[in-house]
């Protein structure tokens, strides 16, 4: 009997080993990244998630123009060339014409690329007249609370390949907004295709672009699949397939890091940094991340309107404890809304220190001598800006409990949670901001400009004209020491005003095995799959 | 016999009926909006909305209601999930094919080895092999399966390398899901590696299946060897015996078929437990079946979806007990008697 079993037992470990030269030839050929979680839809212009942004940008899209990050500066993509005409208020752009659209089982293009693809897709979200607009909700929360909506006047076609969009007024991040993971390209072709047979909303389900991977197939908390564009207008990918496998645990991404069972991760958990780090298998690749994690305060809500009240709780958490144990060492705690990295950053502390019994002083003159109780939301995912939430929202709870507010957790799946967060039904959450481009303005008008807070990106619901004023005075500067001096008196109104209490700005981590090259993780968007490549043991 | 069946029978659409009133009623017990919980579709979508108030008797009484919801049901019309915007009907098919194939290989897996090793430690009752044997089995029935499933992923996909943690099969194979069981979809797929494919799978299956087997596995050997103990003490046993027929004979023509009598009828229980465990199992091993959907759907309040996982897994224990129990009715007639004498 002993016998038979032990037979079993081989006969499982002979199958575990299987025919290994074919094994070898589909890995070689294929990737399989980990995300961390479902992407929203597959047109990054409906939302501002990271996990879609990684989903589908950089992969199924490409923009009219790219930002070069080493060399710091524009390059053409879709566009072969732009010109600014009528001092700024008028861009030209010219496109490129060798560039094909995917070819899938749901859709076959019958022409390139051309000006009408680049007016649908900036139509869609600019014209609320557009039959796409209100296609999938109709929110752009991107183009929204950046103010492109409001600052282009319209997009025209010159000829098949020629575009002029026109602007209100001149504008300095106008080519940095249009250079982001959010103003993609889509078909207009297919578009047509898709109204006539009356299913427009699967536009972003079933995407089609001009970007290197084409979509295949997409099981909710399974797997992406992706295949190379074998028409791509740049050089090709080397790999043929792209799987992304969700998997939301962090714990659990790394064993698959481990076991071979994904070849990059995102978001590795950050206390276990330095034992991968000596794994030979495994490297570990960090980028500077223009971020910045905080805990917002939902404005709309009493007690959090009084301004009193928002500044106690600013003085009552101990973020210099709380940036050591969650980030261990991997993140900076935060003075400010600017990270280190940008050009508008002063060292001049513009954060509440910790302090329980200024914190119990403040919220008797707000009229809670005895503190009261109220909801922090803890982010269900991982983040670069913050990698455990759920924990930081313990520690902050604590923390609290000491001046008598009586906070509870609460926490939904990823979609739920930044739906409820739109709707404003949270008193305070732990989120944070991961920049698009490389103005200092990416950092305040998206994240606290009463535009913002209408399109539900604002997550303090917090509107203060002023405020907003302020902000447009030094977006139309355009001396740089001048808009820098501007920026530190945004940073003071948000002391000041305490909307919310930035944490950290903290590196983006990304793991993958040692025979993995040319995963690029961007610092202004996406992660990126177009140069990835497997090197053989052999070449090594 | 006819009689017996039927009176199964007409239990199990009693039963089912009873489940359709309990999800019925979980609709107007859930929060929010009766009408969205059943069919998915958000007051926001007016034109749907109202469409389904009509379809499904909102403009009438709760018993026009439940009628409707009884045709919808019926007919496949299981609303759509409230995250996806997808039929839920169309989305558990597959899920199902995973869950079953889950099942089934681990069930079968308990018979193949619990049967042999039961009727070995009989056999050698009080020996040492049959102490081990009743040992271990004793001992892992005491192990909770979400534990001896990390222990596994510890062991096996970790510090040997012999499996991998989670899924059905490496991703880039590329291998389409029709009925969502992995093995079959790999045999009627048209990949280039199909032989690769399947080994690749197999090397994903065998961890799960192991852990699900286990507990049913135990309670079979227990069954087993005391069920064949019971037996070789009667007295037909004795004069098989007398007549001086073989060990083997006696084994297989007297002692087998009358000592599997017990096994049969603990097979609806034990598949009641392998389906509580499939739930546990397939969350660990990402494994896309019905478990894990059920799990996630809780988390995301998904209600339409809570509602089918529950109506599925339900009626399929149901259903495979009141097979059993038929099965075993026929196939041993004097438990008829038994229950037609209560």
């Amino acid at each position: 009997m002993l016998q038979r079993i032990a037979i079993i037992c081989s006969a499982a470990v002979l199958a575990a080993c299987g025919p290994v030269s074919e094994h070898a030839q589909v890995e070689q050929d294929g990737l399989i990244y980990c995300s961390e979680g479902n992407p929203e839809s597959f047109n990054p212009q409906l939302g501002t998630s990271g996990t879609t942004v990684d989903a589908t940008s950089a992969q199924i899209y490409d923009r009219l123009l790219d930002y070069d990050d080493k060399r710091q500066q524009f390059v053409p993509a879709l566009a072969r060339g732009w010109q600014a005409l009528d001092n700024g208020t008028r861009y030209r752009f010219n496109l490129r014409t060798d560039v094909s659209f995917h070819h899938t089982n749901w859709f076959e293009p019958s022409r390139h690329f051309n000006a009408d693809d680049v007016v649908f897709s900036f139509n869609r979200w600019l014209s609320q007249q557009h039959s796409y607009h209100y296609v999938n909700g109709g929110r752009y929360p991107f183009f929204r609370s950046s103010g492109l909506i409001r600052l282009i006047h319209s997009i025209e076609r010159i000829d098949e390949y020629t575009v002029d969009i026109k602007l209100n007024q001149p504008d300095s991040s106008f080519l940095a907004n249009l250079a982001t993971d959010f103003a993609v390209i889509l078909s207009e072709e297919y578009a047509q295709q898709l109204l006539r047979a009356n299913h427009p909303e699967q536009i972003d389900r079933l995407p089609i672009g001009t970007g290197p991977f084409q979509f295949e197939l997409f099981r909710k908390d399974f797997i992406i699949r992706y295949q190379r564009h074998e028409n791509y207008w740049r050089q090709k990918p080397e790999i043929k397939r792209l799987v992304y496998v969700i998997t939301p645990n962090a714990n659990k991404r790394m064993l698959k890091l481990l076991t071979g069972e994904c070849d990059v991760i995102p978001y590795p958990l950050v206390n276990e940094l330095s034992k991968l780090d000596q794994n030979a298998e495994i490297e570990v690749g960090s980028s500077v991340s223009p971020n910045v994690s905080f805990w917002a305060f939902n404005t709309q809500r009493p007690p959090f309107d009084n301004v009193l009240v928002r500044q106690a709780l600013a003085h009552a958490v101990n973020r210099p404890a709380i940036v050591q144990t969650i980030y261990d060492g991997n993140a900076r705690l935060a003075t400010g809304m600017l990270p280190e990295t940008s050009w508008a950053y002063s060292s001049a502390e513009q954060t509440y220190p910790f302090d329980p019994a200024k914190a119990r002083e403040l919220l008797s003159a707000a009229g809670y001598p005895d503190g009261f109780s109220m909801t922090i939301w803890a982010m269900p995912v991982q983040r670069a800006y913050n990698p455990n939430a759920q924990r930081m929202a313990e520690l902050m709870q604590a923390d609290l409990a000491r001046i008598g507010i009586d906070a509870t957790i609460v926490s939904y799946e990823w979609n739920t949670f930044r739906q409820r967060l739109v709707e404003g039904q949270h008193d305070s959450v732990l989120i944070g901001w991961v920049a698009d481009n490389a103005d200092p303005d990416n950092f305040f008008r998206p994240v606290l400009s009463c535009a913002a807070a209408r399109s539900g990106n604002n997550r303090a619901m917090w509107c203060n004209p002023e405020f907003d004023k302020l902000l447009v005075s030094a977006i139309s500067e355009s001396n740089v020491d001048q808009r820098k001096h501007l920026y530190q008196f945004i940073e003071d109104m948000v002391k000041q005003q305490a909307p919310l209490v930035p944490i950290a700005n903290s590196l983006r981590y990304q793991a993958h095995r040692s025979d993995i090259e040319g995963v690029e993780l961007p610092p202004y968007g996406g992660i990126n799959f177009r140069y990835a490549r497997r090197v053989n043991d052999d070449s090594l | 016999m006819i009689r017996y069946s039927l009176r199964r029978l007409i239990l199990l659409v009693i039963t089912l009926w009873l489940l359709s009133l309990l999800l019925f009623s979980l609709n107007y017990w859930y929060p929010g909006d009766p009408l969205t919980n059943m069919s998915g579709i958000t007051a926001n979508n007016t034109i749907a909305y109202q469409q389904a108030e009509l379809a499904r008797g909102f403009d009438h009484g709760l018993l026009s209601q439940y009628v409707h919801f009884l045709e919808h049901l019926i007919h496949g019309d299981w609303g759509i999930s409230l995250v996806t915007e997808q039929p839920v009907f169309d989305e558990i098919k597959p899920l199902m094919g995973a869950t079953l194939e889950l099942g089934l290989l681990a069930m079968a897996l308990a018979l193949f080895l619990g049967i042999p090793l039961g009727v070995y430690a009989a056999i050698q009752q009080r020996g040492l092999l049959d102490r081990v044997i009743m040992g271990l089995s004793l001992s892992a029935y005491s192990i909770p399966v979400f534990w001896l499933a990390q222990l596994f992923i510890l062991l096996f996909a970790l510090k040997l390398n012999w499996s991998p943690i989670s899924g059905q099969i490496n991703p880039l194979y590329a291998i389409n899901v029709q009925t969502g069981s992995v093995l079959v979809d790999i045999l009627i797929s048209d990949s280039p590696y199909k032989t690769a494919a399947f080994y690749n799978a197999l090397h994903h299956l065998w961890v799960p299946v192991v852990v699900l087997a286990i507990m049913p596995l135990t309670m079979l050997i227990r069954i087993m060897r005391n069920s064949v103990l019971d037996v070789l003490q009667q007295n037909y046993i004795k004069a098989a015996r007398a007549r001086g027929l073989t060990d083997r004979h006696i084994m297989f023509r007297h002692t087998l078929p009358n000592a599997l009598q017990p096994i049969v009828r603990q097979l609806g229980l034990q598949f009641s437990v392998l389906m509580t465990n499939i739930i546990i199992t397939e969350v660990i091993f990402n494994w896309p079946g019905v478990g894990s959907w059920l799990v996630k759907s809780i988390y995301e309040r998904d209600f339409p979806v809570i509602q089918a996982g529950l109506l599925v897994l339900a009626s399929l224990i149901l259903m495979v007990n009141v097979f059993v129990d038929v099965v075993h009715a026929w196939r041993y007639p004097q438990i008829r008697k038994e229950i037609d004498a209560e």
